[in-house]
């Protein structure tokens, strides 16, 4: 009875839209690249290291703003080596991404020890602020209480007028459907497909900080799979982003189902919940919203 | 005036020389013509006109200045717009997307649509292309996507156009609608460049004509009023090597059983009707000629025969027979581009488990010296050949699989003048050994001379058989000549040629 009449609560719904900010904005990033051509499966490491590097820098500076500043720096780097590898040197993708997975880990959880002498946390830091412009509206206080789910609100808007509305976004998308094409028209390919992975790297940047923010700490493997949950999400939604947004409201439900459940302490074990979304994707993807069909030149080198 | 003037051009790929010392001059507000066998050079040249390539030595003029181009922009921005023989489109944008593509019009962030819209209806309008701008390219017939580029063109207000074998995929009704586009650039004081293995539209549209052999301008004619000598155009094209094999349809050991037959069968896709009470049968030792417009069910027959299409309604009855199947898009339905000859045909063929090389070689080596496959050496990749050795690997593979049903789609589409007359020939050894042939065309030449039944198919049906002695009956004589191009019609052949013409857009009864 308990376990029903929380779920149905607003605050649960809360929770759940809340929950929902670092998938749509790691399905986003990954969005932004695959248009343009190249399959980011990185998302989770870029989510790993922003996190990380947020949390490093905001307490070794004690300014959230240069951490926040710095995060974003360091991932736009990483996405430029990612561009590097996969754009110049047309390496296969699929491999860098998972080179790039393992490397986001391991240089981690080698920081973590040289600089906290702890493998497992950071100490505590602040996070981002609050945002208190709606606190006194009840229901929209408690889901808009911080900049970046604002923010990932309107990026559903924003990113549907930028890739279907703008020169940028037509272009970015001829490089993901017919780049040879594109160059007959005098497209820049490989400039677009490189502003697509730098979008990719601040998105997940973003995606990487709220969740450090949210626990106020780094923690090793706190990323927990919600890179590649993300994945799931924007092949779920098409590549479209209000489908996307919907695909993620699925998945954060389960994870708020998940608190929801080890809170009231029922007899469910949390891991077969734990496990639902890999299953949901699974069977979304066999049957229940038709057939997907990613870019056509999504993942070939150009 | 010449708008442009190619001077001793040459272009050569490692050893091999693709262009020496080509000199052309176009003149402006004109419509030229540029024959030649595959791998004469043809496009090789326009590609350098456009920018993709660019010549090892010589320089190029336009408008009287010289020019250097390194990419294809610096050629569009000197109004120079090429519409390749494969589109360059994007099949999952819309035409407005694929037209704007490039050249976006901006009000602020945001792409100026309905300015765009406006501006493009009115080129619609004016060359009365009759184009539908939110349709999917995906969605479009050949012809329309080849309209799509057409647009683009226009669009960028091209001043000098070049099309690269643009009625290789049109029907015959298709292709007179092409030139009357054509004859509008014309009026709007355009510079038209055409690539075209047909010589009959040579002589309906071009002003001046060149033709290349081997890298190398052979012949230059200017044409007025339609007066061309094509015999001498034919020479000029295939040079000392002109191949004019007559083969006999021999009657011998043909038992004429019939293998496949098609029922009273109806066929729907997406609610579409595609095939209306069809009704057919296909016999041994007999090429079965099927004379249509693109789409109206050609795909859908070989379909059910080769036993891709199964949800129709109708009877099919097929004697056990094995079939192979010659497609009609050979790049994409009919060989892997980046495995060789061997591959290629071991794919299909192969049976032993081991693919060893000696196996690979031997497969290779067979079809290059029996099918006279040019290449560059035997382990060249099939997408790197040109489109009538392709056609003729292919062909070689279907052929040597020795099924008893074989069903060529356009086999001769894009294919230079002594490919064709090679792969008739073969289309002709396999039904004199009794097997049975069926024949999708829309080159009513090719059907005429081939054919034994020739069935007329509009809209899913076929609305005219002609029987074998009706056929004859038109012929003037039984040779067939394998230059069907080259060769004057004889009257009677004619009538035959203008009564397909009109069946086929239902035009007659």
């Amino acid at each position: 009875m308990d376990l029903i009449s929380s779920i149905v609560s607003l605050t649960f719904i809360a929770q759940v839209i809340r929950l929902m900010t670092p998938f749509y904005l790691g399905a986003s990033a990954a969005n932004f690249s695959e248009r343009g051509g190249v399959i980011n499966i990185s998302i989770e490491g870029f989510m790993n290291l922003s996190a990380f590097s947020f949390a490093v820098f905001s307490i070794a500076t004690g300014s959230i703003l240069l951490g926040f500043i710095m995060a974003i720096a360091i991932n736009l780097l990483f996405s430029l080596l990612f561009a590097y590898f996969t754009v110049k040197l047309k390496l296969d993708q699929i491999v860098t991404g998972v080179g790039f997975n393992l490397l986001s880990a391991g240089i981690t959880k080698f920081l973590m020890v040289y600089i906290f002498k702890s493998s497992s946390n950071t100490e505590r830091f602040e996070g981002l602020p609050d945002l208190n412009f709606f606190e006194s509206i009840p229901i929209l206080g408690s889901i808009f209480s911080d900049y970046i789910t604002i923010f990932t609100f309107a990026l559903i808007f924003i990113s549907g007028f930028v890739l279907f509305k703008t020169r940028f976004g037509l272009r970015l998308r001829s490089a993901g459907e017919n780049p040879w094409a594109a160059e007959s028209l005098g497209v820049n390919v490989r400039k677009y497909k490189v502003y697509g992975i730098l979008i990719s790297g601040f998105l997940s940047a973003l995606a990487g900080m709220w969740l450090a923010s949210n626990q106020n700490s780094y923690s090793d493997g706190m990323i927990a799979g919600r890179g590649y949950i993300a994945l799931a999400a924007m092949i779920i939604g098409k590549w479209k982003p209000v489908n996307i947004f919907f695909a993620c409201l699925m998945f954060s439900a389960f994870e708020a189902l998940e608190i929801s459940l080890q809170v009231s302490g029922t007899d469910i074990p949390a891991q077969l919940i734990q496990m639902l979304p890999y299953l949901i994707t699974v069977l979304v993807l066999i049957g229940f919203i038709g057939k997907t069909r990613p870019p056509a030149a999504d993942g070939v080198p150009y | 005036m010449n708008t442009v003037q190619f001077k001793d051009i040459s272009i050569s790929f490692g050893s091999c020389s693709v262009l020496e010392n080509v000199s052309l001059n176009i003149k402006s507000n004109s419509v030229h013509c540029i024959l030649g066998e595959n791998g004469a050079g043809k496009s090789s040249l326009m590609k350098v006109l456009f920018g993709m390539y660019q010549p090892d030595s010589g320089e190029f003029f336009i408008n009287g200045k010289i020019v250097h181009f390194s990419s294809p922009l610096d050629s569009i921005n000197m109004k120079i717009g090429m519409v390749h023989q494969h589109f360059m489109l994007i099949s999952d944008f819309t035409v407005l997307e694929n037209v704007i593509l490039g050249n976006e019009i901006t009000d602020g962030l945001k792409i100026n649509f309905s300015g765009i819209r406006s501006i493009l209806s009115d080129i619609i309008n004016k060359y009365n292309l009759g184009l539908d701008l939110d349709s999917k390219i995906s969605d479009l017939s050949i012809s329309s996507q080849q309209k799509v580029e057409i647009l683009k063109l226009l669009f960028r207000d091209s001043e000098i156009l070049i099309f690269d074998e643009p009625t290789a995929v049109l029907s015959p009704v298709e292709v007179k609608e092409f030139f009357k586009i054509i004859e509008e650039f014309k009026r709007n004081k355009k510079t038209i460049i055409l690539i075209t293995h047909k010589l009959n539209e040579v002589k309906l549209i071009a002003d001046r004509v060149t033709v290349l052999r081997k890298g190398r301008v052979v012949y230059e004619e200017d044409i007025t009023d339609c007066n061309i000598d094509l015999e001498k155009l034919a020479l000029a094209i295939v040079g000392e090597s002109r191949v004019s094999i007559a083969v006999d349809k021999s009657s011998e050991n043909l038992t004429n059983e019939i293998v496949v037959r098609l029922n009273n069968i109806d066929l729907y896709k997406n609610s579409v009707k595609i095939l209306d009470k069809m009704n057919l049968s296909l016999r041994k030792g007999e090429v079965l000629g099927i004379c249509g417009v693109e789409g109206n069910g050609q795909n859908e027959i070989a379909e059910i025969i080769t036993g891709l299409e199964k949800n129709f309604e109708g009877e099919y009855k097929n004697k056990n027979v094995n079939v192979s199947m010659v497609p009609d898009d050979r790049i994409s339905k009919g060989m892997i581009s980046q495995f060789n000859v061997g591959e290629n045909i071991y794919l299909k063929n192969g049976k032993k488990f081991i693919a060893s090389s000696e196996l690979l070689d031997d497969f290779s080596d067979k079809t290059i010296t029996e099918y006279d496959v040019r290449l560059t050496n035997n382990k060249a990749s099939l997408g790197s050949l040109s489109g009538g050795n392709q056609q003729k690997v292919i062909i070689a593979r279907e052929i040597s699989a020795g099924n008893e049903v074989l069903i060529f789609s356009h086999p001769t589409r894009g294919v230079d003048i002594n490919a064709t007359a090679f792969i008739h020939s073969k289309i002709i050894e396999e039904r004199n050994k009794n097997r049975a042939v069926l024949l999708i065309s829309s080159d009513l030449d090719e059907l005429i001379s081939l054919s034994d039944r020739l069935c007329v198919l509009f809209k899913g049906k076929i609305i005219r058989t002609f029987e074998s002695d009706e056929l004859s009956s038109y012929k003037s004589d039984n040779k067939v000549s394998l230059t069907p191009d080259i060769e004057i019609k004889k009257e009677k052949d004619n009538q035959l040629f203008e009564l397909l013409g009109k069946l086929m857009i239902g035009m007659a009864d």
